[in-house]
């Protein structure tokens, strides 16, 4: 009789030719290197919610066409988790891109960022011209229009008395129920329908940081008003690729659409996608990200 | 702006039959595919009429490359007919439909391939013409081996009444007649057992829904290899090879029946580890490669 096994662990696709360690100010991150032919593709952390392990359906392909480099954002992952606000604003995220780039010396870079990642992706583009062949960003949380209406009804400071819905999206609750958030939280992330492994990915991801961490990682983004982030973006030269699922219950599709117009970018749509569309439809979206990169090339 | 259309169009194929049509026995029209025209052919046999040949979705484009594919639906699903009377469906006559469409295609000889119930028509086939058939894979194998366990006992009371439709209280005619679409959903649910499997269990309710309960009622009392004795007397007159594949969490049926299909058969068994009762769909390559290798051994 043979015996096979259906599940195993995790193992994937493609691993690392490089790996290491940039520290800023007593803080390490963590960075991995994939490829080697030109121009580098640099994959931004997002929110400390999810590490690097997110582009995992974007990795293997473009160390095929391109050299790749990742890392986790501060907070997640294989980085440290530094205490205190300051320690998670858009600049630091910033500044750990500039270092991993200095770190594995990529001279420039088209960037590709998810949601948040678009605050500090914008803000290197701005700063650093120099470095910045492109941008890419995937369904940007930028505060250039408005928010779903339902994510504003709650406070995030105070003890609510429902614990419905976004009522969720609460200091206490995290501190209290942190798992059954990250399973509303991803839940609203992937709309689509036959999700559930990555669901169950990302849920696995979210347990990599305490509750503690998170609220002070929320509470810098928070930081970042539409006034400020409106002059980063007047500032952006490189040709800009903005995607965004026109059913992201997490941030409408008019944020990428205000994203696109405030860079001179381009808006790709993508029909019936919600927040990850590199995580549901990677073949599209690898290709729409490959066809910019050699653009810009 | 561009905009990319989503996912959720209308299912597309990775393959498309190379040749398609009908046979005709008694008045009851059985549809077939062609894939590819390469040596030897692989023939993927109908299971029970609840699902029909698009089960079969991740093996065909891939035997298409390796081999010649062919498959049919079933009587009562799919493009085949739906005759309302039960002995439309005895094994004999899904056998007799199989070897038909070989007939049908030219072909002399196949690696036969079956799933659950279609393990009565395949062993039916390779026993009443050994010559037809090179080999013979069960996946799953719904063979009367061993009594039902709770809480599966139920199911011998399928023609009564119950006064419950809790769990397998639902595979009863009263039931399927009542509430058709759940009873679809609950037996897909215990189809698949591994996780993240939505997007399969929805696919088959969809196929389910394809046919009707009336209709499935029919197959139900169709006549099989439905004693142990008729099971392992039809299996002593197997003369090919066979190989048994079973998920060891078949809430279906369980693996210990296709181990005794692989020894009364002289086959081999592989136990799949943590699979359910359909890991052709669920671990296509592990399946697909293990049927290959079994078919080239044939060569």
């Amino acid at each position: 009789m043979t015996v096979l096994e259906a599940r195993r662990e995790q193992t994937r696709a493609r691993y690392p030719d490089e790996e290491g360690y940039v520290e800023r100010d007593g803080v390490k991150v963590f960075y991995e290197v994939y490829g080697e032919r030109e121009p580098t593709v640099l994959l931004l952390p997002t929110w400390s919610i999810l590490h690097s392990r997110h582009w995992k359906m974007q990795i293997p392909y473009f160390a095929r066409h391109f050299r790749v480099v990742a890392f986790d954002g501060r907070g997640n992952g294989k980085a440290d988790r530094p205490s205190g606000i300051g320690a998670y604003t858009e600049h630091e995220f910033a500044a750990d891109s500039l270092a991993v780039m200095d770190a594995t010396g990529t001279e420039t870079a088209v960037l590709v960022g998810l949601s948040c990642g678009a605050l500090w992706g914008a803000l290197l583009a701005a700063n650093h011209s120099d470095r910045v062949l492109g941008g890419v960003f995937i369904c940007p949380s930028v505060p250039l229009a408005p928010g779903h209406p339902e994510r504003d009804v709650h406070s995030f400071e105070d003890r609510l008395d429902t614990e419905d819905g976004w009522a969720k999206y609460n200091r206490h609750y995290w501190l209290e129920h942190y798992e059954e958030f990250l399973e509303f939280f991803f839940g609203r992330m992937f709309t689509e329908p036959h999700s559930t492994k990555q669901i169950e990915d990302a849920v696995g991801w979210g347990l990599e940081i305490a509750p503690e961490t998170l609220i002070e990682s929320h509470e810098a983004l928070e930081l970042c008003g539409s006034e400020r982030f409106s002059h980063v973006c007047a500032r952006v030269r490189c040709p800009v690729l903005v995607l965004h699922g026109d059913e992201d219950a997490l941030h409408p599709l008019a944020r990428g659409a205000a994203l696109a117009g405030a860079t001179g970018g381009r808006l790709v749509t993508l029909e019936g996608s919600g927040h990850c569309p590199h995580v549901r439809d990677p073949v599209k979206v690898n290709l729409l990200i490959r066809d910019f990169v050699e653009s810009v090339a | 702006m561009t905009v990319v259309a989503g996912e959720r169009a209308e299912q597309t194929r990775a393959r498309y039959p190379d040749s398609e049509g009908y046979v005709e026995r008694d008045g009851v029209r059985v549809f077939y595919e062609v894939y590819g025209e390469g040596a030897p052919t692989v023939l993927f046999l109908p299971t029970w009429t609840i699902i029909h040949s698009r089960h079969w979705k991740l093996q065909l484009p891939y035997f298409a490359r390796h081999a010649r594919a062919i498959t049919l639906d079933p009587r009562g699903n799919g493009r085949s007919d739906r005759p309302s009377d039960p002995r439309a469906y005895d094994e004999t006559e899904f056998a007799a439909d199989a070897l038909a469409v070989l007939d049908a295609t030219g072909t002399d000889r196949a690696v036969i391939v079956s799933l659950s119930r279609g393990a009565h028509r395949a062993l039916l086939l390779a026993a009443e013409h050994p010559e037809r058939v090179a080999g013979a894979v069960f996946i799953g194998p719904s063979l009367p081996f061993g009594s039902l366990d709770e809480p599966r006992a139920i199911l011998k009371r399928f023609d009564e009444e119950l006064d419950t439709d809790a769990g397998w209280a639902k595979y009863n005619r009263h039931y399927w007649l009542r509430d058709f679409t759940g009873f679809l959903e609950f037996f897909f649910s215990q189809c698949f057992s591994e996780p993240h499997s939505t997007k399969q269990i929805e696919d088959c309710v969809g196929w389910g829904l394809e046919t009707d309960a009336e209709t499935l009622v029919a197959s139900e009392d169709g006549v099989g290899l439905d004693s142990r004795e008729s099971a392992v007397e039809t299996c002593a007159r197997i003369r090919c090879p066979t190989l048994v594949i079973h998920g060891s969490d078949d809430r279906i049926r369980p693996a210990d029946h296709g181990a005794e299909l692989a020894r009364l058969t002289g086959g081999t068994f592989v136990s799949f580890e943590g699979a359910g009762h359909l890991p052709h769909a669920r671990y296509p390559v592990k399946v697909n490669l293990l049927i290959r290798e079994f078919v080239e051994s044939l060569a």
